[in-house]
């Protein structure tokens, strides 16, 4: 499983955020390691400080760091120059924001994600405040026609909360072993379709209470991906 | 020939340092006008630790450039931190034994040229490197006099470049977020470059 690093200015801020991650984060995620705050407990970065926490936080798989801004990014940049150069291939500076690419990263993580596409979770991690904002979404899955094989399940959401990041990662984890491709479309309130294995594309379709989800299932495996998406929102989508 | 050693490189950063705590609230206060107003106590903080550093516990210039670079990276705190402590470092690295003026004059263009290429800035972006890029060029064209008359050539074009930032538009750093806004003040970055180039030629050579 790749590691995350936070850079901060503010060691309460990086706290506060590493918080929030893991509140919606599936428990098998590893621990964030943080690199924030000046030497007298003030604000600043430390490009030694964040060095060591790249070493910390990678166990071969790579690291993702999130940064806030400014000197973050610098001395992130710097700490790479620090470690050994073959660690330092393996280490990608997000530039996400700091809180929705650090959630978004997390539970990609968590769920298996290599380092590609926890930083490509990070980057989409502002579509579902964009999407609901009408700012659009950034990227559009165009995705294959699904074939005349493929299976259509209808999903009434149920969740107070609707489809918010703790079920989408549910949903992105249990698709994750078959071999097949899952769609998802809000058929209650229109919008943009998205590919199951994205718990960020999941967020963004802006699911709510009461909302029906059309999801398409095509692929070697559609018949068991279908039944384990429907065993998945029969049980409430393990928020129940 | 004169050259550049240890004591004398102790001597420039223990000038950098008590100019730095001088100007500490000059420096904030341009920050304050452009940026986040915490240049000056951060540089302060940083030279105050380098200041601290004996240069007796070092082999060598080099050696004790490279720590007064870490040093910086992890006591300055802001931007200002991994700039410095790029251009310590980076200067440390290509500084010769004994180094001549042709031989600091290869240390001080690794070391703006780190500054440029860590900051991905380049000059009339309203940065430090206003200051440091034509310094440079004025020691190089100055190098044949030896290394004091290279550096007091440098230092004059430093604050030519410094003074000449007032009127420009921020494209880089904290002072980029004003836009037209951040023209009409002088970048505290450029300012700061300027004093460690006067106290490179007030200690140097």
């Amino acid at each position: 499983m790749i590691g995350i690093v936070v850079v901060s200015h503010s060691a309460s801020l990086a706290e506060a955020a590493v918080s929030l991650a893991l509140e919606v984060a599936p428990p098998s995620s590893r621990p964030i390691v943080l690199a924030a705050g000046g030497v007298d407990g003030g604000l600043g970065t430390d490009a030694a400080a964040i060095a060591a926490a790249l070493g910390e936080a990678d166990s071969g798989d790579g690291v993702l760091v999130l940064v806030d801004l400014g000197s973050a990014v610098l001395s992130a940049e710097m700490a790479c120059e620090f470690i050994d150069p073959d660690a330092a291939a393996r280490v990608r500076i997000s530039p996400a924001p700091l809180v929705e690419g650090l959630v978004a990263a997390t539970v990609a993580a968590a769920i298996g994600g290599d380092l590609a596409t926890c930083d490509a979770e990070a980057r989409r991690g502002c579509e579902a405040k964009g999407e609901h904002l009408g700012a659009g979404s950034a990227e559009v899955d165009a995705g294959q026609a699904p074939s005349s094989g493929a299976r259509v399940l209808e999903l009434r959401i149920d969740l107070p909360h609707g489809l918010h990041a703790r079920p989408a990662a549910a949903i992105a984890s249990a698709l994750a072993p078959f071999d097949a491709q899952v769609t998802l479309q809000n058929v209650t309130r229109g919008g943009d379709s998205t590919e199951a294995d994205s718990p960020m594309g999941i967020l963004a379709l802006g699911v709510r209470q009461g909302d029906v989800v059309e999801a398409t299932v095509d692929g070697p495996d559609a018949d068991a991906a279908a039944a384990a998406l429907q065993t998945l929102a029969d049980a409430g989508f393990g928020e129940s | 020939m004169t050259t550049v050693d240890l004591a004398q490189t102790q001597a420039w950063l223990a000038d950098f340092a008590a100019a730095i705590h001088e100007n500490a609230a000059l420096l904030t206060d341009l920050d304050r006008q452009i940026g986040d107003a915490d240049h000056g106590s951060n540089m302060d903080r940083g030279l105050t630790a380098v200041a601290a550093l004996n240069a007796d516990d070092f082999a060598d210039t080099a050696a004790y450039l490279k720590k007064v670079g870490m040093t910086l990276v992890s006591t300055v705190g802001g931007a200002s931190g991994p700039l410095y402590g790029t251009f310590f470092l980076r200067f440390a690295g290509a500084l010769p034994a004994a180094a001549d003026a042709a031989g600091l004059g290869a240390a001080l263009r690794a070391g703006v040229e780190g500054v440029a290429a860590r900051g991905r800035a380049e000059e009339g972006d309203k940065t430090m490197l206003d200051a440091l890029a034509p310094a440079l060029r004025a020691y190089d064209e100055a190098v044949g006099e030896g290394v004091r008359p290279a550096l007091e050539a440098a230092a004059a074009a430093a604050a030519t470049g410094r003074d000449a930032t007032v009127p420009l538009v921020a494209r880089k750093g904290r002072a980029s977020y004003l836009g037209e806004r951040s023209a009409g003040h002088q970048d505290p970055g450029a300012t700061s470059a300027t004093l460690l180039l006067e106290s490179a030629a007030r200690n140097l050579g």
